[in-house]
């Protein structure tokens, strides 16, 4: 049986964004979102007040090999 | 020459340099292999027979006037048809841009042109590089050269097949979740992803600019470090790309590994593996052992939330991408594709910013927990046999989507990392279809990365292994 996130979203992605549901693949997928949602649901209270994008670039040069 | 279809890039481009091959020679060779098995494989979209030709003439002259030849002069190659080269259809495998003409060209053709490589035309990949299998709705699957009916990987899937496959030496991939490791690994090849940012992408279609990565696909790690040292480094047209200097990787493969550690992440790159790619997995790692290499089991408690975010950024930045496309035109992507991009107007911007700005510290996190005391981190490339064309055709049975999924499990973390990336052949199947080892290094270690995977190649076969086609 269909979540019932299904039609909600749908609607708020029509009204945000202008795109149609293409086709009932496409409504399967976001039925399988739910699953983005728990694994994301998880993740709560993990991000810190100063953590931004631009950490990444930093990050990739701080480890690097040791001595390179 | 005896066979010049089974010479690696590198051994191509030496024997070009030594005069023991013409250009010319080299170009037939591989536009014979194309007219023999082209229409099997479906690898290529536009094939440049007579610019190739003057192309390989012009090398020869230049050469025997004496002109010193680049690194990759006389070695034929064909690209995935998303890098733009000015005044030139590049279709990105889709109906919505078959006819659409750049007016600029891409760093890394430009450089590759530089080197004296032949490009002799576009490959086949997956639409708009969206799919991990190498299905494409438009121009036809590409057929895996070890068996027609499995699937080759992708998005690059020309790109593995043809190579694989010796229709001509290297090809350019792309790879956001393991476009280039994939078709590498299920096709038994070599395929690798730079650190994010080692390499210029511009005038390249976009997928997820956060984690889209430019590199090749080849036989051997040999040919890869040449490739990587011709194409990477930083570039005025890509205010992303770095500024940390490119390593000759060439000179590193002495194929001394004694001492080198490697971690085998325990922690989700094996939940629900096959048993004959464990098997594979196993016993590379024994050849490595046998070499001198250290190799040690680790934890890698963070892989949850690296697996989350990564699928996040992709859905967000794929749909931000396609907006205007997807609602003027959806019906002209293929219903996998719109499928999955429809799901990315779901997700809210705070999501996608947590996603972004978690990078960093995971990444340093994933570098402290599974990489402190260890040189690489090795993994399955894919963690399950090679499916079929039929099991994953999410168009024609949309049940197969989780089947579809699960063959990039195992590459799409290392994108959201930045980390580079190597598969290599390391076996085949109970079904007979290529196994990849995957080798992860830190930042900018590309010149390890490639070391390590060059001495399992000096000690093992599989990456000589040729389809019967």
């Amino acid at each position: 049986m269909e979540p019932e996130l299904v039609p909600p979203t749908m609607e708020a992605i029509r009204r945000w964004s202008g795109v149609d549901c293409p086709n009932t693949a496409a409504r399967q997928g976001l039925a399988d979102m739910a699953g983005l949602i728990a694994d994301m649901k998880k993740l709560r209270g993990t991000m810190v007040f100063e953590d931004e994008p631009s950490s990444f670039e930093l990050a990739l040069r701080q480890c690097k090999e040791p001595g390179k | 020459m005896s066979d010049l279809a089974e010479l690696s890039m590198t051994e191509a481009a030496d024997a070009f340099a030594r005069g023991e091959v013409k250009a010319e020679v080299l170009v037939r060779s591989c536009l014979a292999r194309i007219d023999a098995h082209n229409a099997k494989l479906n690898v290529t979209i536009r094939l440049d027979r007579e610019a190739a030709l003057d192309a390989a003439s012009a090398a020869d002259h230049a050469r025997a006037i004496g002109i010193t030849a680049g690194p990759l002069a006389g070695v034929p190659m064909m690209h995935k048809d998303m890098y733009y080269r000015k005044g030139q259809v590049s279709t990105c495998g889709s109906k919505i841009r078959k006819d659409f003409v750049a007016d600029k060209t891409a760093t890394v053709l430009l450089k590759l042109d530089a080197a004296g490589a032949i490009d002799m035309g576009t490959l086949n990949m997956a639409e708009f590089a969206q799919n991990p299998t190498g299905h494409n709705a438009h121009y036809g699957h590409c057929h895996n050269p070890w068996n027609l009916d499995y699937c080759t990987g992708g998005s690059s899937s020309g790109s593995g097949s043809g190579v694989a496959g010796r229709l001509f030496y290297a090809a350019l991939g792309s790879d956001t979740g393991g476009s280039i490791r994939l078709p590498a690994s299920i096709c038994g090849i070599t395929g690798l992803k730079a650190t994010q940012t080692r390499v210029s992408r511009y005038a390249v279609m976009p997928l997820s600019f956060s984690c889209d990565n430019v590199g090749p696909l080849t036989r051997t790690a040999r040919d890869a470090a040449r490739f990587l040292a011709i194409t990477a480094g930083q570039d005025p047209n890509d205010a992303t790309s770095a500024p940390e200097p490119v390593e000759d990787y060439e000179a590193a493969l002495t194929g001394d590994i004694r001492g080198m550690r490697i971690a085998v992440c325990d922690t989700y790159y094996f939940d629900g593996a096959d048993a004959p790619v464990v098997a594979a997995f196993e016993a590379a790692m024994q050849a490595l052992r046998d070499r001198g290499a250290i190799v040690e089991h680790v934890a890698a408690p963070s892989m949850a939330a690296i697996a989350t975010y990564v699928s996040i950024i992709s859905r967000v930045e794929g749909a931000a991408i396609h907006a205007n496309w997807m609602r003027e035109y959806p019906q002209d992507y293929a219903i996998h594709l719109n499928a999955r991009l429809f799901g990315g107007y779901s997700v809210p911007g705070h999501y996608y910013v947590e996603a972004l700005a978690r990078r960093g510290p995971l990444l340093k996190q994933f570098v402290a927990e599974t990489l402190t005391g260890y040189d690489l981190v090795a993994t399955p490339t894919v963690k399950t046999r090679v499916p079929t064309l039929a099991e994953t055709d999410i168009d024609e049975n949309p049940a197969n989507w989780s089947r579809f999924m699960a063959v990039s499990a195992n590459t799409r973390p290392f994108n959201y990392l930045g980390l580079p990336t190597i598969s290599i052949p390391c076996g085949f199947d109970d079904r007979g279809l290529p196994v990849g080892l995957q080798l992860a290094g830190r930042p900018f270690a590309e010149g390890t990365v490639l070391k390590v995977a060059d001495a399992f190649q000096q000690v093992t076969d599989w990456h000589k292994a040729s389809p019967k086609l």
